[in-house]
């Protein structure tokens, strides 16, 4: 540790010498926050940029800039999509802080609109590999039973997939599921669904701003080796009281905001609930005994401005799915975080966040008539997180972040009873205690007007420690179970394993012309948490498990290339050409016949392997005008390697999809009417199919010759959603400007009704048999929505 | 126990499941040669033990399977008594052994290997009887059907897992003279439990193990039945089987309990069932199937009245 720090500093000081700008002149800096005109919402990532120097800077997730430049008299611009340029003429002959609202583009304003993209054409960017996701776009996106989806829409962005409807979660440039990390307001989400895979747990009326890392990731981020999905809450609206609210086919939404103290603080309350429930409950005996079929979610925030140095936020999640038979039976799962942050101003060049987190994720059993005869069986994960952040703005071309990571886990895998006849046995497994630590330290640098770079490391740390036992295991044929030999306690506070890494992250942009660039980037990413899931999509029970003295950290190696390029008269078109090639080791696989659930010794039925995953995104973004929309291309493969599965050769993935095309588009037909579609194309995913059968105490056995795993794919999946929205009038009829808006939107999902197939099974028919009697099998194909799925939303705010 | 909670959820996803859809297909396979395929499967009862020899045959081919003739197999125990077993004249590929009155093929704690000469290879396996508890009731009671709330009766059998760990169970029911051997009715114990992290020894066998001897059976409109009517007689047995037999049965269950629909997004990949047959010549021909020996227990009830 000593070691470590020594080269930290090492590290820190050599970056200091260099980027500091040693010449004596007189500097000074502008800062401020951007915010949104309306609702005085902070804009995350809004331009800041000085004409006369042909430089800028944007603002970081509070919305908060920093320029740092020589004394003069500038012009400087701040732009953010779908916003009016704001420029003004500064005299810097002092620091000058200067604060400024943003208003919404209107139509008329198209002229100005196309000033705000210019600033922030794509080609200038230096970021690559990531993907935003408008709340704006979102909202416009044709829904599924009418609920607008966060992890339903950045499906639509290139390098995402899912292997199909009702999976949960979605894989990002040939990652499982497990690998990607969601964060709602830093606080890591655990199981990111509700109903299976269905909607995810993100409110979309309380939503700000969502951003997808999938590659060159900043080193403030760790612990998952595919992606970051950053989802920022909305902090209210703190000009005036807002109620927003829809009805739509399986949730009604309502969402309050507002000011509590005017311009000084404001919060946000954001709730649903699946209400099927209660429609039908005078109908379903089970629903009238006790029996409950719902889900709902709770989203809350709120923040306090102390003075211009000071502002806290404090935001909250809480959401639950409900299943239950009657008043003893059922099960339940949901989240749980919470997150305090303290914004703090050194000075007008050194921001600092400190955030503290609590989340939690838990699931619950319960099964059995009375008390004498029953079973239930708790499981959860939780942790609390501090976390130190600063950036400072050294000067015009450099930006250095820094700070530090502490997360406690605790594991509960299973806290479980069963009572027979009155006789309870305690089946509960030990609990499990880490500690996550990380320091990182990035620097943004524009070393010229052609090349800048982004640089950084991270270094992490996982310790596993007592009290609890650690086992260990026989060696045996890779693919069959191991046994444990051997058993240590460990007492309160000692170690059972700690594991250390330094992650590099390193990208470039070179500014190869005025509306063309080529970005490149490395990055490492080390995964101590585990998601335990060896079924076609992972599901509620999925427990995720820690690295330990027999699990290896997974580690991650992604090497990203890309040429990126605005084109049009206005820069209206975005074209990138984006390829991936990720090496991973010790992802983890299972043998076959795995027991996950409630095992104490999960660990001998685990494998570890390696991964490699490779492909191109190629994206054609339409950003202005009538129309717009994308549309997005990739081509790609993931596979695996793994001791024991398909003769120990490289095998295909069950994500992989060799091809993956998606296309959005957006049309306004007019002030009212607007019309909104996309198409999704993608190559069918691997399965194993057998080759032969065999007959075993009267059951048929699939029987694979050649032993091998994916190896045939399923046919491929395509379909295409249509989504129409009427806004309400904007006058009444008597000719008054209403107060309130409203929309409609009718949407059919599956328009083509095309039974898209999930997955193709084999089994025998389901009958009993005597011996010697022949046996049919048969191979079936499941669709999971077999047909086109129309449906109706409402939308009102006032 | 992934089986029992997926079972569970199917439930609670009937409504959703009205959108899926199922089509039986028939996607070309790829073609394999045979594979010889023992099923030995002996107990300690004095009735005839039978090993049967076949050839796997391509995955949708719904005839009887190829019968191996020809082959000697012999099972020896651990007091070097050799058993034969001869082929039976009506049913080519059956190799039994006919025990004399009250004989049996041996004690629990007796080790066995099978050995089977054919086709000019030699195949062994072996296996240990272990220890089995009696069976000590077996109980009918009232219960409600979860999602029809309609009235229906559960058989439940009563017994204890004798103390010490790792004892390994197969339990079969026969309803009316029926073997309920459908994939899902496959049921098997660790211990009182369903694996060895449930720490469940020496105790009464655990609830869904109980009343694992309930078949699975719905109407034509898919709606479950009551598992038992007045009337009904069920046989209970518990098979003490190895813990190699044990892991082979769980992912029997795993590979050919396919329920479809819902339950599909949580099935795990098609792969190969392990064997303990090996070949003493380990470039020779593959071999897949079980050999096992098994003490038993069993009691029977009728059901008078509920």
């Amino acid at each position: 540790m000593i070691k470590f720090i020594h080269a930290f500093l090492l590290i820190a000081g050599l970056i200091f010498l260099q980027v500091f700008d040693l010449q004596a002149q007189a500097k000074f800096t502008i800062s401020g926050y951007i915010k949104d005109a309306s609702n005085g919402e902070a804009l995350i990532g809004a331009a800041v940029y000085v004409k006369e120097l042909g430089t800028g800077n944007a603002t970081n997730e509070y919305g908060f800039y920093s320029i740092t430049i020589s004394a003069g008299t500038y012009t400087v611009s701040y732009s953010y999509v779908g916003y009016q340029v704001s420029a003004q003429t500064v005299q810097l002959d002092k620091p000058v802080e200067l604060n400024v609202e943003l208003k919404a583009e209107s139509e008329e304003l198209e002229e100005v609109v196309v000033t705000a993209e210019l600033e922030q054409a794509n080609a200038k960017n230096a970021e690559m590999s990531t993907n935003k996701m408008e709340i704006k776009t979102l909202l416009k996106l044709p829904p599924l039973f009418g609920e607008v989806d966060v992890l339903r829409s950045i499906q639509l962005l290139p390098g995402v997939s899912t292997v199909g409807e009702g999976a949960s979660g979605f894989n990002v440039r040939g990652g499982s599921v497990g690998q990607n990390l969601i964060l709602l307001d830093e606080a890591p989400v655990y199981n990111s669904s509700h109903l299976f895979g269905f909607f995810s747990v993100f409110n979309p009326d309380a939503v700000k701003d969502v951003k997808l890392y999938k590659g060159a990731i900043p080193a403030h981020y760790g612990g998952r080796l595919a992606s970051i999905l950053d989802v920022r809450m909305k902090e209210g609206n703190n000009k005036k009281t807002e109620v927003t609210g829809g009805i739509g086919t399986v949730f009604s939404r309502l969402a309050v905001e507002g000011p509590i103290l005017k311009d000084k603080a404001s919060f946000i309350i954001a709730a649903r609930r699946s209400y099927i429930d209660v429609l039908a409950k005078p109908f379903v005996p089970l629903l009238k005994d006790g029996g409950a079929l719902n889900f709902y979610d709770l989203t809350l925030k709120a923040n306090y401005k102390i003075n211009q140095k000071n502002q806290v936020y404090l935001s909250g999640y809480f959401g639950r799915d409900n299943f239950r038979f009657d008043k003893r039976q059922g099960f339940n799962w949901g989240n749980t975080t919470s997150t305090i942050r303290w914004n703090h101003l050194y000075n007008d060049r050194l921001f600092s966040n400190v955030t503290l987190v609590y989340s939690n994720y838990d699931y619950k059993l319960q099964f059995g008539k009375d008390n004498r005869n029953n079973f239930s069986w708790k499981s959860s994960i939780s942790n609390f997180i501090f976390r130190p952040q600063f950036t400072y703005f050294i000067n015009s071309k450099n930006e250095l972040n820094f700070g530090a990571d502490a997360i406690y886990y605790t594991f509960t895998p299973a806290d479980a009873v069963g009572v027979t006849n009155g006789k309870a046995v305690d089946v509960s497994l030990d609990k499990k205690y880490n500690l996550e630590t990380a320091l990182h330290i990035g620097n943004k640098q524009t070393l010229n007007d052609v090349l800048s770079v982004d640089y950084g490391i991270r270094f992490s740390n996982f310790q596993y420690f007592g009290p609890g036992s650690a086992y260990t295991y026989n060696d045996t044929v890779p693919g069959l179970r191991r046994t444990p030999t051997g058993e240590i306690k460990y007492k309160k506070g000692q170690s059972i394993a700690n594991y250390s890494n330094w992650e590099p992250r390193f990208s470039f942009k070179i500014q190869s012309s005025e509306t063309s660039s080529i970005k490149g980037s490395y990055n490492r990413m080390v995964q101590y948490l585990h998601l335990i899931s060896n079924t076609t999509a992972s599901n509620p029970l999925d427990v995720w498990t820690p690295t330990s003295n027999n699990i290896k950290p997974e580690i991650g190696d992604q090497f990203t290339l890309g040429y990126f390029k605005d084109v049009g008269s206005q820069h209206q078109y975005e074209v990138s050409v984006e390829g991936y090639l990720r090496y991973t080791k010790n992802q983890i696989d299972y043998i076959d016949g795995a027991d996950l659930l409630i095992n104490r010794y999960l660990e001998g039925d685990l494998l570890s392997g390696k991964g490699r995953a490779y492909g191109v995104e190629t994206y054609l973004q339409k950003k202005t005008g009538k129309i717009t929309g994308w549309v997005s291309y990739t081509l790609g493969r993931t596979e695996l390697k793994v001791d024991g599965i398909n003769n120990n050769e490289w095998y295909k993935a069950r994500y992989n999809q060799t091809h993956n095309l998606k296309v959005v588009a957006f049309y306004d037909i007019n002030a009212r009417w607007s019309v909104s579609t996309n198409f999704v194309f993608s190559s069918g995913t691997p399965t194993t199919f057998p080759t032969s059968r065999y007959v075993q105490q009267g059951i048929v056995v699939p029987y694979n010759a050649n032993n091998a795993r994916n190896n045939v794919t399923i046919p491929s999946y395509h379909r295409l959603d249509i989504s129409f929205k009427l806004e309400g009038r904007k006058v009444s009829k008597k000719g008054v400007a209403r107060k309130n808006t409203d929309n409609w939107v009718f949407s059919v999902y599956n328009v083509y009704a095309r039974k898209n197939p999930f997955s193709i099974y084999f089994s025998q028919e389901d009958v009993r048999t005597t011996s010697g009697e022949t046996i049919k099998t048969h191979a079936t194909k499941l669709s999971i929505i077999g047909t086109l799925i129309p449906s109706i939303s409402y939308n009102f705010k006032f | 126990m992934t089986k029992f909670i997926l079972n569970i959820f199917s439930i609670a996803l009937v409504s959703a499941a009205l959108l899926s859809c199922e089509t039986i297909i028939h996607p070309k396979l790829e073609s394999a040669d045979p594979v010889l395929v023992v099923d030995a499967w002996l107990t300690n009862k004095s009735d005839t033990q039978t090993v049967i020899l076949t050839k796997t045959q391509p995955y949708f081919d719904n005839t009887t399977p190829t019968s191996v003739s020809g082959a000697t197999v012999t099972v020896e125990d651990n007091h070097g008594n050799t058993l034969t077993f001869t082929e039976s004249s009506e049913k080519p590929g059956y190799y039994q052994w006919v025990p004399a009155s009250n004989e049996v093929i041996g004690q629990v704690n007796d080790s066995f290997e099978l050995t089977i000469n054919v086709e000019g290879e030699t195949f062994t396996a072996s296996s240990h009887m272990g220890r089995v508890p009696a069976i000590d009731s077996i109980s009918f009671d009232e219960d409600t059907q979860i999602g029809t709330n309609d009235k229906i009766y559960q058989g439940e059998f009563w017994a204890t897992d004798p103390a010490g760990k790792g004892d390994t169970y197969w339990i079969k029911a026969y309803k009316n003279g029926v073997l309920l051997n459908k994939p899902s009715e496959i049921n098997i114990a660790y211990d009182a439990s369903f694996s060895a992290g449930g720490e469940t020894d020496g105790v009464t066998f655990i609830t869904p193990i109980r009343r694992g001897i309930n078949p699975q059976d719905t109407d034509a409109n898919d709606n479950p039945l009551s598992p038992y009517a007045v009337g009904d007689s069920v046989n209970v047995q518990i098979f003490s089987i190895t813990l190699q037999a044990f892991n082979y049965l769980n992912e029997v269950v795993t590979q050919t309990n396919r329920p479809g629909g819902f339950q599909e997004l949580f099935s795990t990949p098609l792969a190969n069932v392990s064997t303990n047959i090996v070949n003493g010549n380990a470039k020779g021909s593959k071999v897949v199937g079980f050999f096992n020996v098994s003490a038993v227990t069993s009691l029977g009830k009728k059901f008078v009245k509920p």
